[in-house]
């Protein structure tokens, strides 16, 4: 009796601790969490992040009052202090939330250049960087606005002049993000030639990471055999949109775009502009690699914004069903969860995804809410699991990954590292049951190969007496037992 | 019954194999094949089809083995085999071909043997093999289905009494068959449920207004 009083009371305290949290316990998520497996098909797995609440304008405390709803905010960015920058672009200002989530810090609706007020109009974007200086794309004014942290002005950025340019461009800032030295990387709006890079003064200095247009011969074929006016009714081709940008620590650049072929919904830009990022197995980084191809939610998933979150992971955000999908930096897909929908904890036009601390906040337009989700158990292993691969560590990750199987027997990523870990150690038979199961084809090759050859050399004596044994056999029957027969088929015949 | 897996209709089948040009022309001239061991080689061939995505070593396999039905896939082949034969003596009966289904049921189905063994043993080496080793699983696939195809071109070449390219122009015409013996079937497939529906639906109203 008295022990089911203290299960009562522990889990009672369970109950309240979670309650006090506020994050929502997994099985009442509003939406599934599924990874895809080598063959494609749909494995559902734990939760990796749960919704953790929200928050909207009635929930900002701005001078001990509300601070009022958001109007149709576009961009979301967290400062290296855990400041939180909400683009509130409808109400043309900028909100500044301090990490706890719940008092505003700053409202900067302008500021004052030569004496003059001056003030946003439609501000979609906007940046901190790493000297703390706030960078706004303020879109109506065509401009891009530098401030201080204390909000004093520094510099804008306007008027791109080039060649590359056409004739009476008219620049309309709606991303921004800055590097370490300063270099500004800005998404315009109709500019499909690519990034619009500016130097730290602020000159324009050319496009970036320009997407090539990709013409299938079928197009071409029909293409030759068109008149110019058909050819010109025809759709014109034209590269994808870039639609978010991050910098990670090493200066690359992660640039989101749309994809209509739902294979490469990002991009990793080095210094001169080359897509450096790796693809992965099946080489697809576009979010969903199923999908309907009519009705509701049908279609490859749309990516709006990415993150980069760290040790060579970043989560892309994805507009058309509202799944956030995160991969490794060798392109391996690691967890997917999130869903469009009315209910708590979904979204409705998801438009801008951060990170902080373990947690992940999406920026919601519609809503006009910032989403809180928080980290699971499962979803710190595989974090931890990955970021100690990417730095190296591969050994200490295999408890981890040991952990991953207990929750999800179906993680292929932790059948391979546990089935590397082995072959590292040398335990070759069982480094090829896990990388069997890890669908990991060329680790699995290295293994046997070890294995072959060990169990070659270990049966040496015993496979070379068999040898000389099949030999000696086959001599004798041909050279005795053959000719003996024949004599006796002979003398009967 | 005995006659049909006789000893030596055995052994003329391995001398059909190592020698098809002959082989093939006794097969038509002095009943030399047998229909009954055509047969079995084409199960045969199921099977093995079978085996070899199931059981082949993942580092060669690309398949996902929930999606093997092997009782499907013999069915689908012996279907294919069957609508092939079928194909190839309606064209040749119109186009002077001297084969008879008989002759023709052997010709396909011993051309099978190579196909089998190689398949079989390349399924047995694919557990031995590592990445970039592939080619010894791959030569032999290719190797046992090269000999089958030629084997079928010398089979349907010497039991019709063709030249080469006349051989050639019958397959070709035979592939046409084939598609359109799928179509017919498909069609009366597609018109038999419409009349089981109509069926149906009339017995439903009537269980329903009585």
């Amino acid at each position: 009796m008295k022990k089911s009083i203290w299960i009562r009371l522990t889990a009672l305290c369970a109950v309240l601790s979670l309650l006090a949290s506020g994050a929502m316990a997994a099985d009442s998520l509003p939406w599934d969490c599924y990874n895809y497996d080598y063959w494609d098909n749909i494995l559902y797995t734990p939760a990796p992040y749960v919704p953790d609440g929200s928050v909207s304008g009635a929930s900002l405390q701005w001078q001990g009052a509300p601070l009022g709803s958001l109007n149709n905010p576009q961009d979301l960015c967290v400062s290296d202090s855990g400041d939180i920058y909400i683009a509130d672009t409808n109400n043309d200002r900028v909100i500044v939330v301090a990490n706890d989530l719940k008092t505003v810090r700053k409202i900067i609706t302008g500021f004052t250049r030569d004496g003059v007020e001056e003030t946003f109009s439609r501000p979609s974007g906007v940046a901190v960087s790493e000297k703390n200086q706030v960078y706004i794309a303020d879109s109506q004014n065509r401009r891009i606005v530098v401030l201080e942290e204390d909000g004093t002005f520094v510099k804008t950025v306007q008027d791109p002049k080039s060649e590359v340019l056409d004739e009476g461009y008219v620049f309309v800032p709606l991303k921004v993000s800055v590097d370490y030295a300063d270099r500004v990387y800005c998404v315009a709006q109709n500019m499909f030639q690519g990034i619009m890079v500016f130097a730290a003064e602020g000159d324009f200095t050319g496009f970036f990471g320009t997407i090539s247009v990709k013409i299938s011969m079928w197009e071409k074929f029909w293409r030759r055999f068109s008149t110019k006016e058909s050819r010109a009714k025809q759709q014109l081709f034209i590269p994808t949109e870039f639609t978010g940008i991050d910098v990670d620590d090493e200066g690359f650049v992660y640039a989101s775009n749309k994809d209509t072929d739902g294979l490469q919904a990002v991009r990793r830009l080095n210094p001169s502009g080359q897509d450096v990022i790796k693809k992965g197995p099946h080489e697809n980084l576009g979010g969903d690699r199923v999908f309907g191809q009519v009705g509701n939610y049908s279609g490859p998933s749309q990516i709006v914004d990415v993150v980069y979150r760290g040790h060579g992971i970043y989560s892309l955000l994805d507009s058309r069903r509202g799944r956030i999908f995160t991969y490794d930096h060798e392109g391996n897909l690691l967890y997917i969860f999130g869903g469009i929908g009315t209910q708590e904890g979904t979204f409705r036009t998801p438009t801008a995804i951060e990170q902080l601390g373990s947690r992940l906040l999406v920026l919601d337009s519609n809503q006009a809410a910032v989403l809180i989700f928080s980290q699971t158990e499962y979803g710190r292993l595989i974090n931890e699991a990955v970021s100690l691969r990417y730095d190296g560590d591969e050994s200490q990750a295999v408890q981890l990954w040991q952990e991953v199987l207990r929750l999800d027997e179906n993680n292929e990523l932790a059948n391979s590292g546990i089935g590397k870990a082995y072959l590292s150690a040398g335990d070759n038979e069982k480094a090829m049951t896990y990388l069997r199961r890890g669908m990991n084809r060329s680790y699995y090759s290295t293994a046997y190969k070890r294995y072959r050859n060990e169990v070659l050399a270990g049966n040496l004596s015993i496979i070379l007496t068999a040898v000389i044994a099949l030999i000696a056999l086959w001599v004798i029957v041909r050279k005795v037992i053959l000719p003996r027969r024949q004599k006796k088929g002979g003398k009967t015949a | 019954m005995k006659s049909l897996f006789s000893k030596e209709k055995w052994q003329y089948l391995f001398y059909t194999v190592s020698h098809p040009s002959d082989g093939y022309y006794w097969i038509r001239h002095q009943e030399r094949g047998s229909v009954a061991i055509a047969l079995l080689l084409v199960i045969l061939y199921g099977i093995s089809f079978s085996m070899n995505r199931l059981l082949a070593s993942f580092v060669v396999n690309d398949i996902e083995p929930r999606t093997v039905n092997s009782v499907a896939e013999l069915a689908g082949v012996l279907i294919f085999f069957i609508i092939l034969c079928v194909g190839n003596w309606s064209v040749t009966c119109l186009m002077d071909g001297e084969g008879r289904m008989k002759d023709i049921v052997v010709a396909i189905g011993y051309a099978l043997l190579p196909m089998i063994v190689t398949t079989l043993l390349a399924t047995f080496v694919s557990q031995f093999v590592a990445e970039n080793e592939e080619a010894f699983y791959t030569i032999l696939m290719g190797l046992g289905m090269a000999y089958s195809v030629i084997m079928m071109l010398i089979g349907i070449m010497q039991v019709h009494n063709y030249t080469l390219g006349k051989t050639l122009i019958t397959l070709f015409l035979t592939l046409l068959a084939v598609l359109i013996i799928i179509f017919l079937g498909l069609l009366v497939a597609h018109f038999i449920t419409q009349v089981f529906g109509f069926f149906k639906s009339l017995y439903t109203e009537l269980i329903f207004r009585f």
